[in-house]
């Protein structure tokens, strides 16, 4: 069973034996409006949270142990990765994602940006590329500084285009 | 299982047998069009691929899987240019599988519903336009019926009366077109100036991949459905031998025979009490277990390419004596190569989302492979195939895993067992440790040239595992598996004697179909074999290459395209910068690579890559540059860190933290070339790939003396959230 065991140790977030208890309703801000829900546990990780509880699927599975960025979300104006977020964690903080990007302005330009550069190919990570560089440009970073700050995997190679997209910005 | 044969009755190799099988252009006016009409919609259908909405919106459905190559774009584009649209009123969507004989959405040149090999432009180009142009005269022919006189196509969707200019909109005019008899594909005239092929326009799916709407298969939300997560045994190909029948948080729990499947109410339960139970699954593991240890099979191959005694199947013989042409020659190399088995790492996960009732099923699917899916499901259900409906969404990734059916098979099977709709989701350990890996193989080349390096024999022997035989679909003891040798068969390369042999090698790992397939390790095979002579015989590599394709015009002009693109035999480069080329003719297309690299043999750096293209005609430059980019990127990861290690059945592969692929920070900067030509369409998204490996190699070895002969480069690589550690 040594496969399931490092399986159990990366995805930090679901090796505690589960129970049975429901945990009670909790609300988050979450792009500009209070949504409330009740998570299976209190260590629920947002991610699953936005996916599974609240429709909101543009944040992505990708790896579950924090190394892709394919599931970044902007917690009160910083990027975080939400399979790594407890919802507890979650309370009181501000929580933007994919789908509110827009009416963010620097999440505004950001789109823009990658659209005028075609940046998609499969377009699985790029919820978290933007997120990334939204909270870039928001911490007062442009250009190559931005490009320094996205760690985010792609596997279809989008990189040169995202490169492109953040030297507009 | 019995549907798996029928899965894999079609490969991409057959399907290349396939092309040049006659086409007809299956252009229908259904009934559902009619009764469409007769109910009052104000949408109206032409034949299956178009419709037509109230705002003149025009909708294409494209046959051809999106899963990042940008294929729904190239496509609507193509009808587009015959129907003169503007951009702004084009929709395209993914048709849904079909179990018709005469399946519209078929690839016309091989007549399967299924995206690989690339060849949906290939397969599509003509018979799209063809279509379209059916459809526009059917439009022409509506116009005149309704408002008399004779009108011609204008720009937007409309028409224009040859008269009196008076315009009409194909929503005006569908209905009725719809009611018509199509004329003859074949006798159609197609437009010679193009407005939109061959244009940068923007990708219709952009939009979506920027705000979060992009419906992936993860994404697909059905009322009332559970989350499933699979469990699989940690040994490969071990099999249930119980399970429990119910679980600390799960709601069900289902003993799928391959694997467990724990239901919940969200997948983040589900996976956590698939891990929390796990311990009390008992599996019987597979009673051969060295067939599944990559040490063991590693040692097999180096032996098998070496023994004379091997099973040998002789794919080309050309010419005569060829171990004598190369032994006789003044400059040889005999090199053995060793590449190993590859994971597809997709960024989405395998999953599916099914609704089984007792008298339908309904599945929505990221699939290559919709072909499969009907009967597949069929089989599984006992359900007719026509109570069975497959929608497409958006593919996080494809790469030649998406066309298998095993995730699809446990999803049914979940659902029907629950009763429910259900989203099965893979964790990404289950996705990488139970994937259809890239075969390893052990290559052994023999190659001579003379002092002006003419190439004069070739010995080429591939030890590697047949994805055909293990799949049953060989015939007889013949592998028939041209696919383990596409790269080294048919090289454009001028060598008067050539052997080409190929030798299976026995493995129950589960093997599939990695973007570029053969050509992903035997192109590494011959283009660093040539590289080496060239070094040996001390000619330009570059000019070695030109001398040997002096007959092929395409293939030349590709050469000197990357040549003057990256200055390869005339510029000198900074010192401690080294150069490598490959290149490669296949997929309908003819590609060139330069790699600069800085560094040492410990640790390389690939500062710039140069790409020379020809794939015909192109499409959309825009979307031809984005498989280059993108094409080096996936060529560079496996080159470098890709490996899949098996100990006695177990994967050592677990999740991206030890399958290392390249960073952003670690991205060349990538210049291309794509040569105008009106030549059919060549194939764009696996072609870009194989060139990437050897062009490194060949690289490293111009900078650093030292022959890299073994992939990866850099075996056992990590990848935490910094990149690298």
């Amino acid at each position: 069973m040594g496969n399931l065991q490092a399986e159990n140790a990366s995805a930090t977030r679901i090796n505690k034996a589960p129970t049975k208890a429901q945990t009670s309703s909790i609300g988050l801000n979450i792009n500009g409006v209070t949504r409330t829900f009740s998570p299976s546990s209190p260590d629920m990780p947002l991610l699953w949270v936005l996916r599974d509880l609240l429709g909101l699927t543009g944040t992505k599975y990708g790896c579950g142990i924090e190394v892709c960025g394919a599931c970044m979300i902007l917690v009160d104006g910083q990027a975080q990765k939400a399979c790594d977020m407890s919802v507890s964690e979650a309370v009181g903080r501000k929580i933007i994602t994919i789908e509110g990007i827009a009416s963010d302005p620097q999440g505004k330009l950001v789109q823009a940006a990658w659209i005028a550069n075609q940046v998609p190919q499969c377009g699985f990570c790029q919820s978290g590329m933007i997120i990334a560089a939204t909270a870039a440009l928001k911490a007062g970073k442009h250009g190559a500084a931005i490009a320094g700050s996205i760690n985010n995997l792609c596997v279809c190679g989008t990189y040169q285009r995202v490169l492109a997209a953040v030297s507009t910005l | 299982m019995t549907t798996t044969n029928q899965s894999q009755n079609f490969t991409r190799r057959d399907v290349s047998k396939m092309i040049g099988t006659a086409l007809t252009i299956p252009f229908t006016v259904g009934l559902s069009t009619r009764e469409a009409i007769a109910a009052g919609t104000t949408t109206a259908a032409l034949g299956a691929y178009l419709k037509i909405d109230a705002l003149n919106n025009v909708t294409i459905a494209i046959g051809a899987t999106e899963m990042g190559q940008g294929i729904l774009t190239g496509l609507a584009q193509v009808v587009a240019e015959e129907l003169k649209l503007n951009w702004s009123q084009v929709v395209a969507v993914q048709a849904d599988a079909s179990s018709l004989s005469s399946n519209p959405f078929a690839n016309p040149l091989f007549r399967a519903q299924l995206t690989g090999g690339s060849t949906s432009m290939r397969g599509w180009y003509l018979p799209l336009r063809k279509a379209a142009a059916v459809a526009r005269d059917m439009l022409l022919a509506a116009a005149t019926q309704l408002y008399g006189g004779t009108w011609s196509l204008t720009t937007g969707g409309r028409v224009i009366n040859t008269t009196t200019n008076a315009t009409h909109n194909f929503s005006e005019l569908a209905a009725t077109a719809a009611t018509l008899t199509p004329p003859d594909a074949n006798s159609v005239t197609l437009t010679s100036s193009f407005q939109l092929i061959g244009r940068r326009v923007p990708r219709l799916d952009v939009p979506a991949k920027t705000n979060g709407s992009a419906m992936f298969g993860l994404d697909v939300r059905v009322p009332g459905m559970a989350y499933a997560a699979v469990l699989h045994c940690p040994t490969n190909g071990g099999t249930v031998a119980s399970a429990p029948t119910s679980a600390v948080g799960a709601t069900n729990v289902i003993n799928l025979g391959n694997a467990v499947a724990f239901v919940a109410n969200d997948t983040w339960s589900a996976m956590r009490a698939a891990s929390a139970n796990a311990s009390q699954i008992r599996w019987t593991l597979p009673a051969n277990l060295t067939s599944r240890d990559t040490a063991a099979l590693s040692a097999a191959a180096k032996s098998l390419v070496a023994s004379p005694n091997a099973t040998t199947h002789v794919y080309e013989n050309i010419g005569a004596n060829q171990a004598q042409a190369v032994s006789g020659a003044s400059f040889k190399i005999d090199s053995t190569y060793n590449l190993p088995f590859l994971a597809h790492a997709c960024m989405e996960v395998l999953n599916c989302t099914v609704s089984v009732t007792s008298n339908s099923c309904e599945a929505w699917v990221p699939t290559q492979g919709q072909q499969f899916l009907i009967p597949t499901i069929a089989a599984v259900t006992g359900l007719a195939a026509s109570a069975i409906s497959v929608h497409t969404t958006f593919l996080g990734g494809g790469l030649g895993r998406k066309i298998e059916t095993d995730f699809v098979i446990q999803a049914v099977k979940v659902s029907k067992a629950i009763g429910k709709p259900v989203k099965l989701t893979w964790s990404r350990t289950q996705d990488f440790q139970n994937d259809k890996y890239r075969p390893n193989a052990a290559i052994r080349v023999q190659l001579g040239c003379d002092n002006t390096g003419t190439m004069k024999g070739l010995v080429y022997r591939n030890v590697s595992p047949s994805i055909n035989i293990q799949r049953n679909t060989a015939p007889g003891n013949n592998p028939e598996d041209t696919g383990a040798v596409a790269g080294a068969t048919a090289l454009p390369y001028d060598i008067q004697n050539r052997l080409i042999e190929y030798v299976p090698l026995p493995t129950d790992i589960p093997l599939g179909y990695w973007r570029s397939v053969g050509e992903s390790y035997n192109t590494f095979a011959i283009e660093s074999a040539v590289d080496e002579v060239a070094r040996a015989s001390g000619v330009n590599p570059l000019q070695l290459r030109r001398s040997a394709l002096a007959n092929d015009a395409r293939a030349l002009a590709v050469i000197d395209a990357v040549d003057q693109l990256s200055g390869y035999s005339t510029a000198s480069l900074p010192a401690g910068t080294g150069k490598g080329l490959a290149f490669l003719k296949g997929f309908g297309s003819y590609i060139a690579l330069v790699l600069h690299v800085t560094g040492t043999a410990a640790a390389i750096r690939v500062t710039r890559a140069f790409y020379a293209l020809d794939c015909g005609q192109v499409i959309n430059p825009d979307a031809v540059e984005a498989q280059l980019q993108g094409g080096l990127v996936h060529g560079l990861s496996a080159a470098l860190w890709g490996q899949v290690t098996f100990v006695n059945g177990m994967a050592q592969v677990r999740n991206f933290d030890n399958y290392r692929l390249l960073r952003m920070a670690e991205m060349p900067v990538v210049k291309s070339t794509i040569i105008q030509s009106s030549a059919s369409p060549g194939g764009v998204g696996e072609t870009p790939v194989p060139v990437v490996a050897p062009a490194l190699a060949n690289a490293i070895a111009n900078l650093t003396g030292t022959r890299l002969r073994n992939l990866p480069l850099y075996p056992g690589a990590n990848m935490g959230e910094g990149g690298e550690d």
